[in-house]
């Protein structure tokens, strides 16, 4: 896929990911598990890339005796879902106009 | 391997980035070790499932900024004494122009390549203008009454085609193969930076 519109997609999926409650990182990668296989350096990438967005904020929480880092999602982090809805729909309007001819 | 391996030789490996970004990655990938042997992972399973210790640097030292571990070794080395400082202003002339000279190759390595690429480019226009100019060429010449010669443009025009495309395929290959090239030119840059740290 192409690399620009794989970024901006995982970038969604990973605030999706966060956006009902909020999430960490081994969590995050098994719930996308079925839809998409993320590495562990990938994810980093992208939660420090939507941190300095300012679309989650870390907190640090005490899990069985270590600590561990989840991943809230903030208003922008949720408009920029919103945004790529809409987006979508415009994708899938020129979807269909690639595919006239085929059909 | 063991955790405890692993994130020794993480470290060990990083140690040319500053020191604040090697704990946030090595608590990022405890995390992620520990979580796995929660969810009933073994030790070692959950270690390779993180991937090998040189792929995890790899993609670390592609994200970092040059400027970032340049400024980190710059500033880093504070055991500065008189002598040294002495040193660095007299040879100030010498290591100076030496700079300038390291960054004056990389630049003309850079445009060398582009060059290339673009003289190629420039092949390919020419053909093809010349295929698409023995076009009204054969025109003129069957108006004149020289059919051979039309004959002959014509010719001329379909084998200037055929070289342009073939020529534009083999463009576009080594446009992709340079910038390939100057990504990992990038990289080796990086490197040398932080492995003399190492060392």
């Amino acid at each position: 896929m192409d690399i620009q519109l794989k970024r901006g997609l995982l970038d969604v999926c990973v605030l999706a990911a966060i956006k009902n409650e909020d999430s960490y990182g081994y969590r995050i990668i098994k719930d996308m598990k079925p839809y998409l296989e993320l590495s562990e350096s990938t994810l980093y990438t992208i939660l420090k890339r939507l941190e300095t967005a300012r679309m989650l904020e870390v907190h640090t929480v005490e899990h069985e005796g270590r600590l561990r880092k989840y991943y809230h999602i903030t208003p922008a982090g949720v408009q920029r879902i919103e945004e790529f809805k809409t987006d979508w729909e415009e994708i899938r309007s020129i979807y269909r106009f690639i595919t006239r001819e085929e059909a | 391997m063991k955790k405890e391996e692993f994130v020794q030789e993480l470290r060990q490996k990083l140690s040319g980035i500053p020191q604040s970004d090697i704990e946030e990655r090595v608590s990022y990938y405890c995390e992620m070790i520990d979580d796995r042997m929660e969810d009933g992972l073994s030790e070692e399973e959950a270690v390779a499932a993180i991937g090998s210790v040189d792929d995890v640097v790899a993609q670390i030292m592609s994200e970092i900024p040059l400027s970032k571990l340049v400024k980190h070794r710059a500033t880093k080395e504070r055991k500065w004494n008189a002598g040294m400082i002495v040193l660095l202003v007299l040879g100030f002339p010498l290591w100076f122009s030496l700079l300038i000279a390291f960054f004056a190759v990389l630049l003309s390595l850079y445009i060398t390549l582009w060059s290339i690429v673009i003289s190629f480019y420039a092949v390919v226009l020419a053909l093809a203008l010349t295929a698409l100019v023995s076009l009204p060429a054969a025109l003129i010449f069957l108006s004149t009454g020289k059919p051979a010669g039309s004959v002959l443009c014509i010719g001329a025009g379909m084998f200037c085609a055929g070289l342009a495309i073939l020529f534009f395929l083999l463009s576009t290959a080594m446009t992709k193969g340079i910038i390939f090239l100057t990504a990992k030119l990038l990289l080796g840059i990086k490197h040398l930076v932080v492995g003399k740290e190492a060392a």
